[in-house]
């Protein structure tokens, strides 16, 4: 025992400042745990303690994620640069899985995959997305953009009696490990032309010998952008995102939409703002192209959508095409702007995601015909629904507008009004389809007997359903309360941000001047 | 407290009242009153706690601004909730919830039998709530939001009744006309913006005078725009025609807004971007010219109006006029105090007509209304009070308010001396018509309505119906409810009129030349850098003095001639009519106003929409544009959809087409 320590202590590591690498050990160490509180034999231990310890350690980390705002540093030979941006991007995550977990409390996916697994795979990925949103290096990078992947592919074939959770993760498996390929090729090319792995070194390595039209450092750079664009779901690399939404479970759906997204664009960023930042004429056309297909194509594909999970797939489609204009026009306020829109996405998509969930495990399915009726069965749930549609749209009055006005006062700014107007464009054509959902949440089906004749009935014959014991109290209890508390809160959220949207400014403002290089 | 805190509590009760009234209308019924009422009154304790909390300060620190939180300050924009409470904002919120407070009273017994009773209350305290937000805001934003909000307020209330189809229209005709004025306001403030790079107004008035110089074009365009905002929100030419439609709403709807508050909103606004208007004396004089045009042509067109709440509409127009022409002169303290003192006499004439009305069972016409002296006393005596005020009758309000504005106007003297001589005609006119008003409705042979009335028994109508067009109609909700009200018999009708009363009379004391000036000291702390309105520019007590003696002699002079053509000579009337029958159909058509706007901007616009809608809309836009686009877009939406196969071989081949696609454009590049 005494040499073991000794033999420790003469390794030659790198020094490592352990307050700012904190939130990364705290998800690695709740993520061990609870696979191993998992293996106990209770059903107490494995149902109830397992996704408790999986909020503790979740509130743990958002907790030193907030403690270390402020404190940017670069750790571990340049490998990891915790900073505002990446700490921002951190609390996204953070945030979306412990709505993960809460939406998963009592839903199939833990107890067909168990209990210990499904949550130690939900951290492990949070811990791949806080790796790879402060990455510094193209090692740490790839390592963080893996271990954020693999948990998720298990994670979306958790219901794996269901043959289209299956279907979801094997598909998101093969798609995605294509996009990995791609990524991890291009980023050996600009290794190749570069000599580095550092970013920063990458960054001088293209200033100084002139790298500007070198095409091996161009045939790299092409490759990587597929290989983000995959994970932000960028179109034309979009089309795994419907299918694999509409199969995976809804907790990890809301989780993936989200966080995959926060992490994914914060990389985008990352890299093209800082390590790319000299080509820049070169590579923002092309995302700018890419921005506005994606804006394009999720906006025209969700219209006609009948699930909702598809819908909401399309839409996250549509609005990673927003958010990569913050991309394109690399400045402080792109990054703020981008930063800002992926909190409000966060809120709009969970409020939403929650509602199809509660749903979902309502009347067992996510059609938008099966929302007719909720209004009456369950105003929360309708409210929160109609809030997240309306911020999504971009409505003024909810974190939507704020977010929609802010990108594109980043894209006037920075000289890509045409952009700005395909945004707009992209918006318009999106009440197309957002407006649909809240319309089939508060209208009664046609013909319904209340309209026909003019007596009120009950709510359940109403919506078409099954009437149940009249007014029954445990028909009427809320059946899934941390669903509803997890819709109203976000819902909730997206309103008092759109009223009071002064702090996100401030924060995001903090996450655009985190990335020195740019204007 | 401080006069801030005091400030959003004044806006902070209106919005409760409403809110709650609005989600509750089914429970409450009678509730609904008191509710609305008590939310307004509180607000006026507020504004007296302002008061007092600001005349507790240093005169150089009653300017105080309050920002609750920042909406954005992004892009350049700085829109913030704010509010400003200085002498001129207390000014008016006291105005403002005094008065509505006493209509909200009023009110209760007004609409009592009415089915919208709780939409009415829960309409009319938004329309307070609004009224507070515009003279309350800190910035131009807030001011827009006012702006609109009232402009909503009153086309609610206008077409409050609405399944009469005349209502329904003279409350979008409001509406449309206002959103005019809407236009133009926010446009102005996009001129002051450009240029001072800020939206509040304390911001503004400090850059004014480095940035602008003395009547520089987009400071006098900006002001001209305030100008047409003010002019369709104080039914000014030829922006007013929709102030005499509005009387289809009820009558304390027209007593508060369309004649005590809403209307004055114009003279707020000059008055409030005086720093601005100083700067642009050009603009100043356009709004000089048309409050005289405007007092005017309402003073002719009351003359020969038959419907009575018509003919307290025009004098309402020919009124505002004289502020707006004082409040663009720079005789701003004067303006202030005229438009409280009509505040007060205007606001009791219209409850003392909707008592009559009351007693003609909702019959408004004035042909009919004859002898109601002894049936209805109180209204009588509250009819002659607000009359004589109006008139300018010593030692009523109204007389020492009204000539306080000549007075200044003739004391600048040039193109401002004529309009005040102009003023001395608008003078004549208001004891003409003001009196013809009253002779005809109280002198003369009791009508079979006043007769029935003094034996004690209030007329009702065999069937209710529209006063105007006479269409039969039903006592449901959307309708007048069944029952009609006098003061006589209602206690809150009579403590309203009697307050209004009492203030109509010694309200003028506050400002009497030579003998006391509360208003103008009080409002001087915010108007201490304007030049007009220093003291070089007030005109002296004798002078002013003189002015009042011809202002009474003047009005009492219209006084004698109504009575000599409808009492002492009954009859002189008609004969006037058939010597003169241009004249009369000239003023009758109301100087052809809605004919010209008919002829100048809604034939064409309408000429043109039905072209726009047989051949842009019909062939371009549903056919080729909107189809064009709905088709395309649904068209890529199945192509979209028709990509998603969820086979992943083709998903493999769309990712290598797009891949060697990047790939391409990057190699490209690379030469």
């Amino acid at each position: 025992m005494n040499s073991l320590l000794i033999a420790a202590a003469h390794i030659k590591g790198p020094h490592i400042d352990w307050a700012s690498l904190s939130p990364v050990v705290v998800l690695a160490v709740g993520a061990l745990v609870a696979l191993l509180v998992g293996l106990l034999r209770g059903a107490v231990a494995r149902q109830q303690v397992v996704p408790a310890l999986s909020l503790v350690t979740l509130l743990a980390a958002g907790a030193l994620e907030i403690w270390r705002f402020g404190h940017p540093a670069t750790i571990i030979h340049g490998a990891l640069r915790i900073d505002d941006l990446a700490l921002l991007i951190d609390l996204i995550c953070t945030v979306s899985a412990f709505a993960a977990v809460l939406l998963a409390w009592r839903s199939e996916a833990p107890r067909d995959a168990g209990h210990g697994e499904f949550h130690g795979l939900l951290l492990f990925s949070v811990m791949g997305m806080a790796i790879l949103a402060s990455s510094q290096d193209v090692i740490t990078l790839f390592v963080g953009l893996e271990l954020l992947s693999i948990p998720l592919y298990i994670l979306c074939a958790a219901e794996y009696r269901r043959e289209g959770s299956l279907e979801s993760g094997l598909k998101y498996l093969i798609i995605g490990s294509v996009g990995s390929a791609t990524l991890v090729y291009g980023l050996a090319m600009i290794y190749g032309a570069s000599g580095q792995t550092g970013f920063a070194g990458i960054a001088h390595a293209v200033a100084t010998h002139n790298l500007l039209g070198d095409p091996l450092l161009l045939g790299g750079i092409a490759l990587v952008v597929v290989g983000f664009a995959f994970k932000a779901s960028v179109a034309p690399f979009h089309q795994w995102t419907p299918d694999v939404y509409e199969g995976a479970p809804t907790p990890i759906t809301a989780f993936m939409a989200t966080a995959t997204k926060a992490a994914a664009l914060a990389i985008f960023l990352r890299f093209f703002d800082v390590a790319l930042i000299a080509d820049k004429t070169t590579w923002s056309p092309m995302i700018a192209a890419l921005a506005a297909i994606t804006i394009v194509v999720g906006n025209v594909g969700a219209l006609g959508q009948t699930s909702l999970k598809r819908l909401l797939g399309f839409s996250g489609v549509a609005q990673a095409g927003y958010m990569l204009s913050g991309v394109v026009v690399a400045t402080h306020l792109g990054v703020s702007a981008t930063v800002l829109y992926l909190w409000a996405y966060l809120g709009m998509n969970v409020a939403a995601f929650a509602v199809v969930h509660a749903n979902q495990l309502e009347t067992g399915t996510d059609r938008i015909s099966a929302l007719q009726g909720l209004g009456k069965r369950s105003p929360a749930l309708a409210w929160s629904l109609t809030v997240a549609m309306l911020a999504l749209a971009g409505i003024p009055g909810t974190i939507g507008f704020i977010g929609k006005f802010q990108l594109i006062h980043a894209l006037v700014s920075g000289n890509h009004s045409w952009l700005a107007i395909v945004l707009v464009v992209g918006a318009m054509i999106s009440l197309g389809y957002y407006l649909k959902v809240v319309a089939a949440i508060w209208m009664s089906p046609a013909g319904s007997a209340s309209e026909i004749s003019g007596v009120p009935v009950p709510a359940g014959a109403a919506a078409g359903l099954a009437p149940i014991a009249g007014g029954a109290p445990e028909a009427d209890r809320l059946p899934y309360p941390e669903v509803v508390f997890v819709a109203v809160v976000f819902a909730a959220l997206c309103i008092i941000f759109g009223i009071l949207p002064q702090p996100l400014f401030h924060l995001a403002s903090h996450a655009g001047s985190a990335l020195r290089g740019l204007l | 407290m401080s006069p801030t805190t005091w400030g959003w509590l004044v806006l902070l009760f209106p919005l409760l009242g409403t809110v709650t009234i609005g989600v509750g209308y089914k429970r409450w019924t009678r509730a609904a009153g008191v509710i609305g009422t008590g939310a307004i009154a509180l607000s006026f304790v507020s504004a007296v706690g302002a008061l007092l909390s600001l005349l507790s300060r240093p005169e150089h620190g009653r300017e105080l601004v309050s920002s609750l939180w920042n909406y954005a300050s992004s892009a350049g924009v700085d829109a913030k909730l704010q509010i400003l409470v200085d002498p001129v904002s207390v000014f008016m919120i006291l105005v403002v919830t005094g008065v509505s407070t006493l209509i909200h009273l009023y009110s209760t017994s007004y609409m009592k039998s009415d089915e919208g009773y709780a939409r009415y209350f829960a309409y009319l305290n938004f329309f307070v709530l609004s009224m507070l937000v515009l003279v309350l805001g800190g910035n131009f934003v807030m001011l827009i939001v006012g702006w609109a909000f009232v402009g909503a307020a009153s086309y609610l209330l206008i077409s409050f009744w609405y399944r009469r189809n005349t209502a329904t229209g003279a409350g979008i005709k409001a509406f449309v006309i206002n959103v005019l004025g809407d236009v133009g306001l926010v446009l102005g403030t996009f001129f002051i913006f450009r240029h001072t790079h800020t939206v509040s107004y304390l911001g503004s008035f400090r850059a004014a005078p480095h940035v602008f110089h003395t009547d520089s074009t987009d400071l006098v365009a900006g002001c001209l725009l305030f100008l047409v905002g003010a002019f369709a929100k104080s039914a000014q030419l030829p922006l007013h025609t929709w102030l005499a439609d509005a009387m289809e709403g009820p009558t304390p709807v027209s007593s508060l807004i369309h004649a005590a508050t809403m209307v004055t909103a114009g003279v707020y606004l000059i008055v409030r971007l005086h720093p601005l208007f100083q700067l642009a004396p050009t603009a100043g004089e356009v709004g000089a010219i048309i409050g005289c045009a405007t007092l005017l042509v309402a003073g002719t067109i009351a003359l020969v109006v038959t419907d009575l709440k018509r003919v307290i509409a025009y004098s309402t127009m020919s009124q505002i006029g004289y502020m707006i022409l004082g409040a663009s002169a720079g005789a701003y303290s004067a303006a202030l105090f005229h438009l409280m003192t009509h505040a007060f006499f205007k606001a009791l004439l219209f409850m003392a007509a909707g008592s009559i009305i009351g007693a003609m069972a909702g019959d408004q016409s004035l042909d009919r209304m004859s002898g109601f002296r002894k049936a209805l006393p109180f209204t009588f005596a509250c009819f002659i009070v607000g009359g004589l005020a109006l008139s300018g009758i010593p030692p009523f309000s109204g007389w020492l308010s009204k000539d306080a504005i000549i007075a200044y106007l003739n004391n600048r003297g040039g193109i401002y001396e004529v309009l005040g001589i102009l003023g001395y005609v608008g003078a004549l006119l208001t004891g003409l018509y003001t009196f013809r008003m009253i002779f005809r409705a109280f002198w003369g042979e009791p009508s079979p309505e006043a007769r029935e009335l003094e034996h004690g028994h209030l007329a009702h109508a065999h069937t209710p119906r529209n006063p105007v067009t006479g269409e039969e109609e039903d006592n449901q909700v959307g309708f007048p409810g069944p029952e009609h009200v006098i003061a006589e018999r209602e206690w809150p009708m009579k403590v309203a009129m009697g307050t209004l009363a009492v203030l109509a009379v010694v309200g003028g004391a506050l400002q009497i030349p030579g003998v006391d000036h509360v208003i103008q000291n009080f409002l001087s702390p915010a108007l201490a850098n304007a030049p007009l309105a220093s003291a070089a520019h007030e005109p002296s007590s004798g002078a002013a003095w003189a002015g009042l003696i011809v202002g009474a002699v003047i009005g009492l002079i219209g006084i004698s001639i109504a009575h000599r053509i409808y009492v002492a000579r009954p009859g002189t009337a008609t004969r006037l009519q058939q010597s003169f029958p241009a004249v009369h159909g000239f003023l009758m058509h109301k100087w052809y106003f809605d004919e010209l706007i008919d002829l100048l901007v809604v034939r064409p616009a309408l000429t043109l929409g039905t072209f726009a809608l047989g051949v842009l809309d019909r062939i371009v836009v549903t056919g080729g544009v909107t189809g064009g686009v709905t088709s395309v877009v649904r068209s890529g939406g199945a192509g979209v959809r028709r990509a998603q196969t969820g086979l992943l071989r083709y998903y493999a081949a769309a990712l290598i087409l797009g891949l060697s696609l990047v790939v391409l454009y990057f190699l490209i590049s690379s030469t």
